[in-house]
């Protein structure tokens, strides 16, 4: 009516483009929600407000002598050198879980001083150190 | 002293890629594009110095020349000679050199076809500017014949998990793969500043698009078969940043060499070709810069320089910048679209291409969404494979489905009729196929799975009606058919894989005997031997799955230099299934050994399709080259 013919052909393809593309973006940030892991060390846990009820991670240096063992499951704790954390964890390590090295635990926090274990993140080789473990000892050397 | 004849080489082809972008800016300034003569010596003086150089650091890594610093950090005089060799490319300094060289040998490839003579200077011209950026990168932070006085007696040694022929061969692939993409992108920037983008200039691509485009495919074919046999985690595709940057370029390339045949066939879709070739090789970029800035944690970090990752950040930024602005400049009007009937190729393969870029975003957001808040924020965050999954999964159905269709239509007249038929026949045989294998084999319902099956057997039937449809015309069209059967086979096994593998975690000791589902698993022995540069100890297993007897040895081994233990998988397989057997030692379990146990179908599928694929791309690319103009 208002417009020619060709004008609302390009409106109507214009429309759809704009209507298929915010459903796409708004596809991608909603999975991209629901679906981050989190990284936190032990002294960053003290300090949230509340506890992150979905799944995270947990990294830090094993500490010397604190595995147990209890039929299948482990108990350890993470440390970071400022703040410690009890891990939970059923199932079998991987190899390159030592005492005194670094670890990065993934699963959900039962309180402030408890972590359960699902996964125990394997790496490449005994030197390496995940960058965020390395980050979270560099921060308590400085503070 | 070899070091400095290689240091040598490299200054050589500086000052030589030098000399040949000066005489190339003139002859473009002056529009003389005659005599070659020059510039082809130039150029080939370019590649020889610095094969040489190449060749040069792999002699100092097999007389073991500790003086050079990359030999040192990287090599051992205990490691087999093949390893000394690949220990060339397997560090960051010498993959760098590989880089360069695979940069000019498409250069000096290129100067020895038949292309328009302008189009050669201005794509020769662009592909010494990407040499000299990388050779300066390579002279000022990763020089691989830096020296270390006093030299040492003995080197740090290659991480053992990349002593393994296939990774030996990786890294070639990869960059004949993604630095390939280098010369399309060149020729592109070509095109559009001189005005050439037509039928003829897509008849050329096409060669530098599939070509490099197959490599890549077998590089990423040959990382994920590394990963799987090597990591003993069961798995060949985890969603790994560095596994996402190999398959960015990949599927840019994918939607690119597509959109390419619409050039080629229909003259048309000229600049968003030339868009998807300078798209690609960023992606190329980014991966570098991805693997190799240190940003992410992996295998492929060598030494974690900021220095690298910001020149190649910067890299990034420019090429991008630069080669955006002659696109905006130069990309060429298109004639105003007619009614086009929707049932055609072309539409479909824009629909492809829709698709594809699709994909590539997501990959793209979840691969540097993590890096970005990192920066901007400090908070560590990792996407995880449910990212993925979740989002590719439903759109790949409807991918498969115009993928079955497409191919089918003709480039001209629209035909309706046949497709409809078509339709019916896949339908209902991909059904009746599909309800077999989930009722009768598998026993397994779950609606993900069902679809997937369907639909990527409703691509492969698509693909041998296409097959039985042209067989007078099959040469023609074998390596689309090839590649897109592969596509198929692939989907198809990576679905049955996903929902039907089993795995099964215990801690054993010799002479136990576990009954778990459907599998008996036997710790039968262990026996020691020792190696070169290792010590291995075997487990000796057998596994009983109804009535079926897989013995399995696998292995934990101790390497001296440096001091690092490896699982080594032991994998039997037939057509159908991989018995997958990994075993490692615990601090905290004295007398028993760790146990993982992987029953994985499908798998000899996945490397199959992955081999089809790149092999109808191989095809696909000298075929079109010597086709006639239509």
């Amino acid at each position: 009516m208002m417009f020619s013919k060709s004008v609302k052909n390009r409106l109507k393809i214009f429309i759809l483009i704009a209507i298929a593309l915010s459903i796409i973006i708004f596809f991608i940030y909603n999975n991209l929600k629901k679906n981050t892991v989190y990284f936190y060390a032990p002294q960053e846990i003290k300090i949230l407000s509340n506890i992150p009820t979905n799944k995270i991670r947990l990294g830090g240096l094993v500490k010397e002598g604190s595995v147990k063992k209890n039929n299948n499951t482990y108990v350890f704790i993470i440390t970071d050198l400022k703040e410690e954390i009890f891990v939970e964890y059923k199932g079998l390590l991987p190899n390159l879980f030592v005492e005194g090295k670094s670890v990065v635990a993934e699963g959900v926090l039962k309180d402030k001083k408890y972590f359960i274990a699902n996964t125990i993140l394997a790496k490449h080789d005994e030197n390496y150190m995940p960058p965020e473990v390395a980050n979270s000892l560099k921060k308590k050397t400085k503070n | 002293m070899a070091g400095t004849i290689g240091n040598l080489g490299l200054f050589f082809s500086l000052v030589l890629n030098v000399v040949l972008l000066l005489l190339l800016i003139q002859r473009i300034r002056q529009t003389n594009f005659g005599n070659l003569k020059i510039i082809e010596l130039l150029n080939n003086g370019v590649f020889l110095s610095l094969l040489i150089s190449f060749l040069i650091l792999i002699y100092c890594f097999i007389i073991s020349d500790f003086s050079n610093v990359a030999v040192y950090q990287n090599s051992h005089t205990a490691k087999p000679l093949i390893y000394k060799i690949s220990g060339a490319w397997g560090n960051h300094e010498g993959s760098m050199v590989l880089f360069v060289l695979i940069l000019s040998f498409f250069s000096f490839v290129f100067l020895r076809t038949k292309v328009v003579d302008k189009l050669k200077i201005y794509t020769i011209f662009f592909q010494s500017i990407l040499i000299f950026i990388f050779l300066i990168f390579l002279l000022l932070t990763s020089n691989p014949f830096d020296q270390i006085d006093p030299k040492p007696l003995q080197g740090l040694g290659l991480n053992p998990i990349l002593q393994d022929p296939l990774l030996a061969i990786h890294p070639p692939f990869l960059y004949f793969g993604y630095v390939g993409f280098s010369l399309v992108f060149s020729f592109a920037l070509a095109g559009l500043l001189t005005n050439n983008l037509d039928k003829s200039w897509s008849k050329i691509a096409n060669f530098w698009i599939i070509l490099p485009w197959s490599l890549l495919t077998i590089g990423i074919g040959l990382g994920s078969f590394w990963a799987y046999y090597e990591l003993g985690w069961g798995g060949y595709w985890f969603w790994d940043p560095v596994e996402n940057a190999s398959l960015m370029p990949w599927l840019a390339a994918t939607a690119l060499l597509h959109s390419n045949l619409v050039s080629f066939k229909k003259d048309k879709l000229h600049s968003w070709t030339a868009l998807l070739a300078i798209f690609t090789f960023i992606m190329s970029l980014l991966g570098t810069f991805l693997v190799r800035s240190g940003v992410l944690n992996s295998v492929h970090a060598f030494a974690n320089d900021p220095h690298r990752g910001l020149y190649i950040l910067s890299v990034i930024l420019l090429v991008t910048f630069y080669s955006l602005v002659i696109f905006i400049i130069k990309s060429p009007k298109q004639n105003t679209h007619k009614n086009y009937p929707f049932f055609q190729k072309d539409n479909f393969i824009l629909i492809n291409n829709c698709f594809l870029v699709f994909f590539l975003s997501v990959v793209l957001v979840g691969t540097i969404y993590p890096i970005i808040l990192d920066a901007v924020s400090g908070q560590s965050i990792s996407v995880g494979p449910i990212y993925y999954h979740s989002i590719l999964t439903p759109f790949l159905f409807i991918f498969l489905f115009f993928m079955s269709h497409g191919p089918l239509l003709s480039w001209n007249k629209q035909d309706k009729f046949p497709q409809i038929r078509n339709v019916k026949i896949f339908f209902f045989i991909s059904i009746i196929l599909t309800s077999i294998i989930i009722f009768w084999f598998f026993d397994y319902k779950n609606i993900i799975l069902i679809l997937g099956l369907f639909f990527s057997l409703y691509l492969i039937i698509s693909v041998i009606f296409d097959f039985v449809l042209n067989k007078k015309l099959i040469k023609l069209h074998l390596g689309r058919l090839i590649s897109h059967l592969g596509f198929g086979i692939l989907i198809f096994s990576i679905f049955i894989n996903a929902y039907l593998s089993k795995e099964i975690n215990l801690a054993m000791k010799v002479g136990d005997e576990v009954k778990i589902e459907n599998f008996i698993i036997k710790f039968k022995s262990i026996n020691k031997v020792k190696k070169q540069n290792y010590e291995e100890v075997f487990g000796n297993f057998l596994v009983k799955n109804n009535g079926k007897l897989v013995e399995l040895s696998p292995s934990i081994r101790k390497y001296d230099q440096p001091v690092q233990l490896t699982s080594e998988t032991s994998i039997k397989n037939n057509f159908f299934v991989d018995y997958y057997f990994a075993i490692n030692l615990s601090d905290f379990e004295k007398d028993k050994i760790m146990i993982r146990f992987y029953y994985k179908p499908m798998m000899f599928w996945i490397w199959f399709s992955i081999l089809l694929i790149a092999f109808g791309g191989m095809y696909q690319s000298f075929r079109l080259t010597n086709e006639k103009q239509i």
